[in-house]
């Protein structure tokens, strides 16, 4: 346990270190603008708004995946896999991309304007953007639901229908407080991605907390950025002992036990017109957008956008690099956190958040100034401090899916392997390995989905020429191309389309 | 009022540089580690310090077949967009086999601090900056340095930091950009002077700008220093309050809001002129156009140029790289591409957009105006203008 503590302890140093460059930067701020920025009434207004953002996000996202999680795992629902696969896949589309695209057709003058005259309310504001943000974050939620429905013990819900419980009854009394802890995983990332978002908000016209950061960080007084910046991780800080509470693990009883599935009967019809639906929304209105203007566009030449397959093979290898050590590090952090319930290890395990809530822009810098101060010959040279700069970002994803499939371990399996002589790596080798396997996995392919789509760190630490399909995206999307997008845009779902084979396939075995 | 400014001053000038002398100590500390791992951080030379290789440039449009050959490799950090300079890039490489340009593309303000937190293990050899603003930040905050005599000499003062930290290789005036079908009138119906855009009850609720770029803080800037910092704070306040001016925090999607032409979209944006160009370059029948103010701060003449960082590899390629820039051919691709105008004298300007000479752009030294950026930023936040 000691060496565990120790290791989860160096892990939650190393991806809380960029923000001591955050720490440092404030001091060098002058205190009366500081103040007057702090706490002008500005700043209270985008603070209420930001908040307001991160709520409604996550109430929505709450109220699209739970029901999408239901109905993929607990209904006869035909094509099962497929339409856990739409369901999840909005997450590789970067939202400020979705934005765009979302503008380009139901917009005013946009593409259903122009060919049918239909005029849809204009999408902006805060509402817009929590419209979007929602359609591209609630997949947090249902990919966490959708695990802890599967690992639950569904024979309990026969059970309680047994015991003359109705359908909702059942849900609230006996599924519900199985499934809250992964409600609760999920929702917390949708909600530090509603408040650390930049793009949409701004494509938007909302006026949010990354606003200022962003406006003070185009004035190149990087100090107030920073000063701002902790005030923001402050606001996540009471999120996430919030959720420490909500998300509280009466120790989940693990089990496999199948229980019955709801017949749809004629309902599943429209089940899958509203799967269909949201897909329509979140992955054909962007690709179809962009492959538009790969027919209609007659632009000059921009040689340097020009389609090439390395584009493909940079993005899946940063990706799965990333994944790789973001689950090396959270094994640590999560299996501890998940077996002692002490007050360190949930502090420990919490840190890691912190990373996921600071916008994009201000974890590149910190780790431009650290790179740069360390290891200067690794800096720009090689994927290194890339792929750290994502783990940092990206690490509780990981975090959470494992330390969920860490609760569901049944102390006793390992107290019998002890007593029968195995050692404490051995233990773990062959009988805990095997059984946090699935959340590892998941989370993996959480890290994955989201590397894919990472823009401001990747521009910012790439190797100097290194072109992403992402970057590639926003290229083109800057030089108003976006003919160059399209091949870019579909290739990313379709390869992290094949990514969440690799997890529906494990949940089978 | 006089107060504040000093002590803005002040801490602009403590507070930068107690920073740098922090990074100073962390980077000495450093460097003996550094050392260890084979870096070759080795300072090869200033670049004012080489002479060229064959040809000069002066204000006289000079070939590249006269100037020396390009060979090895470069890096540069762009703020601009690939469709403004690949062509001269490409051009460039296609004609010398020996050159390598690695090439990194991010928002402009991301670039400058990146350059500024890299400190000396800087990887770029130059930025490329469409903002004078972003080039002068780097100027003060001692992240670049001198260029070659020639290469300053060849570019007029005003387009160029005076002591050539920076040069200035195109050039755009600010416009007001229009949707054709939506405005009603024509191009010459726009008033001439861009303070009357704040009074004129044609433009109330559509009109639109982006305060966060850079050129629109040199255009308040420039207002500050023509008619007054009392009457540009009205006018950002009149904007605001009576035209309800709808603001962008990104020039592209302002120029496709105006192109696209919704009930609620702007009709009428402070912007760019290259943002038109590239939507009529994509769709030559999009409804956008472009028209001009005259004489006053609303038709800024604005550059994009480069700076050289501190410690570059190859010191006489950086410059003879710059000269291909202000050379005939350079000053052309500019012009092609993104429908810019030249910086140096004998280059003809050969486009669509109106003579300087009918313009009459006021003429400023667009690295040190009397207000500095980060008062003009705070101007527009006390104004209401923000994004």
């Amino acid at each position: 346990m000691t060496i565990l503590a120790l290791l989860s302890g160096l892990v939650a140093f190393l991806v809380v270190s960029p923000m001591f460059w955050l720490f440092w930067q404030a001091t060098t701020v002058e205190a009366t603008r500081a103040y007057d920025l702090v706490v002008s009434s500005r700043t209270a207004w985008i603070t209420f708004n930001s908040i307001t953002l991160m709520v409604l996000v996550t109430v929505f996202s709450i109220l699209l995946g739970v029901p999408l999680a239901m109905l993929t795992t607990r209904t006869d629902l035909p094509y099962p896999r497929l339409w856990t696969i739409v369901a999840a896949l909005p997450l590789v589309i970067p939202s400020y991309i979705g934005a765009i695209a979302f503008a380009g057709m139901f917009g005013p003058g946009g593409e259903v304007d122009t060919l049918f005259g239909a005029t849809i309310p204009r999408v902006d504001g805060l509402s817009g953007a929590v419209l979007i943000i929602t359609l591209y974050t609630y997949p947090y939620v249902f990919l966490t639901t959708r695990a802890a429905l599967l690992s639950m013990d569904n024979s309990l819900v026969d059970a309680a229908r047994t015991l003359n419980a109705g359908p909702l009854e059942a849900f609230r009394r006996v599924t519900f407080p199985q499934i809250r802890p992964g409600i609760a995983a999920g929702a917390l990332l949708a909600a530090l991605y509603a408040i650390s978002d930049f793009g949409t908000p701004a494509f938007m016209q909302a006026d949010v907390f990354t606003s200022t950061i962003y406006w003070e960080f185009s004035n190149f007084a990087v100090e107030y950025a920073a000063l701002l910046a902790l005030q923001l991780i402050a606001i996540v800080a009471i999120v996430l002992v919030i959720e420490a509470g909500i998300g509280r693990d009466e120790d989940v009883a693990g089990g496999t036990a199948k229980g019955s599935v709801v017949r749809l009967g004629r309902w599943k019809w429209p089940a899958m017109g509203f799967v269909s639906f949201i897909g329509f929304l979140t992955l054909v209105v962007p690709v179809a957008i962009f492959t538009n203007w790969l027919f209609r566009s007659e632009g000059d030449p921009i040689p340097s956008l020009e389609f090439q397959p390395e584009f493909a093979f940079n993005s899946v290898y940063l990706a799965l690099l990333a994944a790789l050590v973001a689950c090396l590090f959270a094994l640590p952090v999560a299996y501890y956190s998940g077996r002692s319930n002490s007050l360190v290890s949930r502090i420990l395990e919490r840190a890691t958040y912190v990373g996921f809530a600071v916008p994009g822009v201000v974890i590149g810098l910190a780790l431009v100034f650290l790179g740069t101060r360390t290891l200067p010959s690794f800096y720009r040279e090689g994927v290194a401090l890339l792929v750290f700069a994502y783990v940092v970002r990206f690490l509780p994803q990981a975090v959470g899916t494992v330390r969920s499939s860490v609760l569901q371990i049944d102390d006793k399996t390992i107290e019998a392997a002890r007593t029968l002589n195995a050692g404490r790596l051995e233990t773990f080798r062959r009988i805990t390995l095997p059984l946090i396997m699935p959340g590892l996995i998941a989370g993996g392919v959480l890290v994955f989905l989201t590397t894919m789509k990472e823009l401001p760190v990747t521009l910012m630490l790439q190797p100097v020429g290194m072109d992403t399909l992402v970057s590639i995206i926003w290229g083109a999307q800057d030089a108003l191309a976006y003919r160059y997008a399209a091949v870019p845009a579909l290739l990313l779902v379709v390869i992290s389309g094949l990514s969440m084979l690799v997890l529906l396939r494990q949940e089978e075995v | 009022m006089h107060q504040r400014d000093d002590d803005r001053t002040q801490r602009t000038a403590t507070g930068r540089r107690r920073f740098l002398a922090a990074t100073g100590v962390s980077v000495a500390g450093l460097a003996g580690l550094a050392g260890c791992l084979g870096d070759d951080g080795e300072s090869a030379g200033a670049v004012a310090d080489v002479g060229p290789r064959e040809a000069s440039v002066d204000s006289e449009a000079v070939s590249w077949d006269d100037l020396g050959d390009l060979e090895g490799e470069l890096t540069i950090y762009s703020g601009r967009t690939r469709d403004q300079i690949d062509p001269v890039f490409v051009a460039l490489e296609e004609e010398y086999d020996g050159l390598t340009l690695n090439v990194d593309y991010d928002d402009n303000d991301v670039q400058v601090n990146q350059i500024l937190q890299e400190g000396d293990a800087v990887a770029a050899d130059l930025m490329y900056s469409q903002d004078p603003g972003a080039l002068a930040e780097l100027e003060r905050e001692g992240a670049v340095q001198q260029l070659p005599e020639d290469v300053v000499d060849a570019v007029p003062e005003s387009y160029r930091e005076p002591d050539g930290y920076w040069t200035g290789v195109s050039g755009r005036v600010r416009s007001i950009l229009y949707n054709t079908e939506r405005w009603d009138g024509d191009g010459d119906d726009f008033p001439t002077d861009i303070m009357e855009f704040a009074t004129d009850d044609r433009f109330e609720g559509i009109i639109s700008t982006r305060p966060n770029s850079g050129t629109f803080r040199g255009f308040i800037q420039a207002m500050v220093e023509l008619e007054g910092e009392e009457e540009t704070r009205e006018w950002v306040r009149a904007m605001v309050e009576d035209q309800d001016i709808q603001l962008f925090s990104g020039g592209s999607d302002q120029a496709e809001a105006i192109e696209r032409g919704g009930d609620d979209d702007p009709v009428v944006a402070l912007g760019n002129s290259y943002y038109a160009a590239r939507i009529l370059n994509e769709d030559p029948d999009a409804p956008i156009d472009v028209a001009f103010t005259e004489n006053d701060p609303g038709c800024l003449f604005s550059v994009a140029g480069v700076g050289v960082t501190n410690d570059v590899g190859d010191p006489e390629l950086v410059a003879e790289f710059v000269r291909h820039l202000l050379a005939e051919e350079g000053q052309e691709f500019m012009m092609d591409a993104n429908g810019e105008y030249p910086v140096v004298e004998d280059v003809d300007y050969v486009g669509d957009l109106p003579d300087l000479e009918e313009l009459e752009p006021p003429e400023f030294d667009l690295s040190d105006f009397d207000m500095d950026l980060e008062e003009a930023q705070d101007l527009l936040s006390e104004e209401g203008m923000t994004v």
